[in-house]
């Protein structure tokens, strides 16, 4: 096992009267290398699970592993662990607080104690790795940059940590298209080239669905599905049951199949959709 | 009834230059002319860095213009004395609502803007009461707005924008934070407000389905106003939203994909209904 739950349960405020299982027996595993979505409504416990799987939070019962370890172990050996599981938070720039771009990297590195030349190599890295040239940007204030790029820095101070996984929650909220686009093709080669596994929390499926493997969906604390992406947005009505939009390629084609077209409704790339309509199209000149 | 060739908000030859910054940079708004009138839905899109939320702070006096002028029912921003009275005409509604509830109940949080207002007792629970009927908070006002979701949290903000019985609502991005539920339940409330109420809405959005429902879809870019036109004037224009870095609604995208391929599409397709429509009639009439 990877990176995964078994039997987590999480109870806020036990024993008083505003308690509240925030997650209950909740089990499932992440392999190396894979590229994971996580949906359910607001309060399902999204953010509760993702503060377990870096070890931000103590179970209540059950496990959280890690690469062979327990995060529920004590000690100095759960922060060295913790290193290597990045964790970006919804609208992470918010958090700037350093005058220059380079400090607002280094920042991380240097609480890991590292050498001064150490740390100017990993900052230079990170920013490297997002896609920005480290002379032009080091030197300037973070609230110079656009939204994109600001996005794009948040990402870095979490990646001169060197992370095995980048957990990231609502990736793209407040970004335009292009700005969605360049984010989601630097994870997309994160993903491939560096084997970095991927935990994503997100309400906005139709650009992130296809770069998926594996979709877990909450709903008021349990797990009650994980799957292959095609399997968890084939159950569309279940899914809308549950307060949550598939992405809105497959509405379409369940749109058309409910016409009585004979179209697959598992799609949720506009290529996809594109390749299906025609299919039909060809097999109808048939 | 409303008049709906009565103007609220009036732009003239605006620019707005943010102080502070050591280069010369452009501005983030320049020359912009734009009249918003009594009961129209404008949606407001362009790319991150464009203007939008600097044009909407201009709107509501939060800035005044470096050139040109803005005029709220008739009364300009420069007008200091007159500013709360510009607030209270054209409210605004953030992205996040945990920035802008403020009480312990929402019963109180609603009723803040108008204690403010320093009107009797009677009125404000009269408004209190009218507004939430209407938002459907009745059964919440004991609340705690901390305790309640994302959508119900916004809907909350609206109820507290609405009490002050303004004639134009302004919203930033307002659902990038919300699930998909939260999401249908805000925008059918501004929909409701909109054409039961009369109520005008200036809506910035990255979400190229919230433009749909507007009357008239102004587009922004570098600050300056660069189109505006129909829902499907403008979103029908992948040329002019892909030049920005943008994209348009999925059936739009996907019809162009389609047209193509040689499929005999009409234009002005530009939701789901009228995509899944137009490609059914195809499959009949061959």
């Amino acid at each position: 096992m990877f990176i995964g739950t078994d039997r987590l349960t999480h109870t806020y405020m036990p024993g008083t009267p505003y308690a509240k299982k925030a997650l209950d027996n909740v089990s499932f595993e992440i392999k190396q290398g894979g590229f994971a979505l996580v949906i359910g409504r607001s309060g399902s416990g999204k953010s509760t699970l993702i503060q377990h799987l870096n070890g931000l939070l103590k179970p209540t019962s059950g496990r959280v592993f890690f690469d062979g370890h327990d995060l529920g172990q004590k000690g100095n050996e759960l922060l060295k662990i913790r290193r290597k599981i990045g964790l970006v938070f919804q609208m992470p720039e918010e958090l700037f607080f350093s005058e220059t771009i380079f400090d607002e990297i280094a920042f991380a590195p240097r609480n890991l104690g590292l050498e001064e030349t150490e740390v100017q190599t990993r900052v230079i890295e990170a920013l490297e790795e997002v896609g920005m040239e480290a002379e032009q940007f080091i030197d300037r204030h973070p609230f110079q940059l656009s939204a994109g790029q600001k996005r794009m820095v948040a990402l870095a101070a979490v990646l001169s940590l060197r992370p095995e996984v980048l957990i990231l929650d609502e990736p793209t909220a407040g970004l335009d298209h292009s700005g969605q686009k360049i984010l989601f093709k630097l994870l997309a080669s994160l993903n491939k080239k560096k084997n970095m596994t991927f935990i994503i929390c997100t309400h906005h499926l139709d650009q992130v669905a296809a770069l998926a493997d594996q979709v877990l969906v909450l709903q008021e604390g349990r797990l009650v599905m994980d799957g292959f992406p095609q399997k968890i947005f084939g159950r569309r009505s279940q899914l809308i049951k549950m307060g949550l939009s598939p992405p809105v390629t497959a509405e379409i084609m369940a749109d058309l199949a409910e016409r009585g077209l004979d179209v697959r409704s598992d799609i949720f790339n506009l290529e996809d959709a594109r390749a299906e309509i025609n299919r039909l199209r060809r097999h109808r000149v048939k | 009834m409303v008049n709906r060739s009565e103007i609220i908000i009036e732009a003239k030859d605006l620019a707005y230059q943010y102080t502070g910054e050591e280069e010369a940079s452009s501005p983030a708004l320049s020359g912009v002319n734009i009249s918003v009138h009594r009961g129209e839905y404008i949606a407001l899109i362009g790319p991150n860095g464009s203007g939008k939320t600097t044009l909407l702070k201009l709107f509501n006096a939060l800035l005044v213009p470096t050139n040109g002028e803005v005029r709220v029912e008739g009364i300009s921003t420069f007008d200091e004395e007159n500013i709360l009275s510009i607030r209270r005409h054209c409210g605004m509604i953030f992205q996040n609502p945990d920035n802008q509830l403020v009480a312990t109940t929402v019963e109180e949080d609603i009723a803040f803007g108008l204690e403010n207002l320093t009107l009797p007792s009677a009125e404000i629970q009269k408004r209190v009461g009218q507004v939430s009927s209407v938002l459907g908070l009745q059964d919440l006002l004991q609340q705690a707005p901390h305790m309640l979701s994302g959508g119900e949290k916004q809907r909350v903000a609206i109820a507290g924008v609405l009490a002050m019985q303004p004639g134009c609502i302004l919203m930033d991005e307002p659902t990038a934070m919300l699930d998909p539920a939260g999401r249908n339940d805000v925008l059918q409330t501004v929909q409701h407000l909109n054409s039961e109420q009369g109520l005008a809405v200036v809506h910035v959005t990255h979400f190229p389905e919230e433009a749909v429902m507007a009357d008239r879809v102004v587009v922004l870019e570098d600050g300056r106003l660069v189109a505006q036109g129909s829902p499907k004037e403008i979103l029908g224009n992948t040329s002019l939203l892909h030049g920005l870095g943008l994209q348009s609604t999925a059936a739009v995208e996907l019809a162009s994909l389609l047209r193509q391929d040689g499929f005999d599409l009409p234009e002005g397709i530009i939701t789901n209904r009228e995509l899944v429509n137009s490609i059914c009639s195809l499959e009949q009439t061959d």
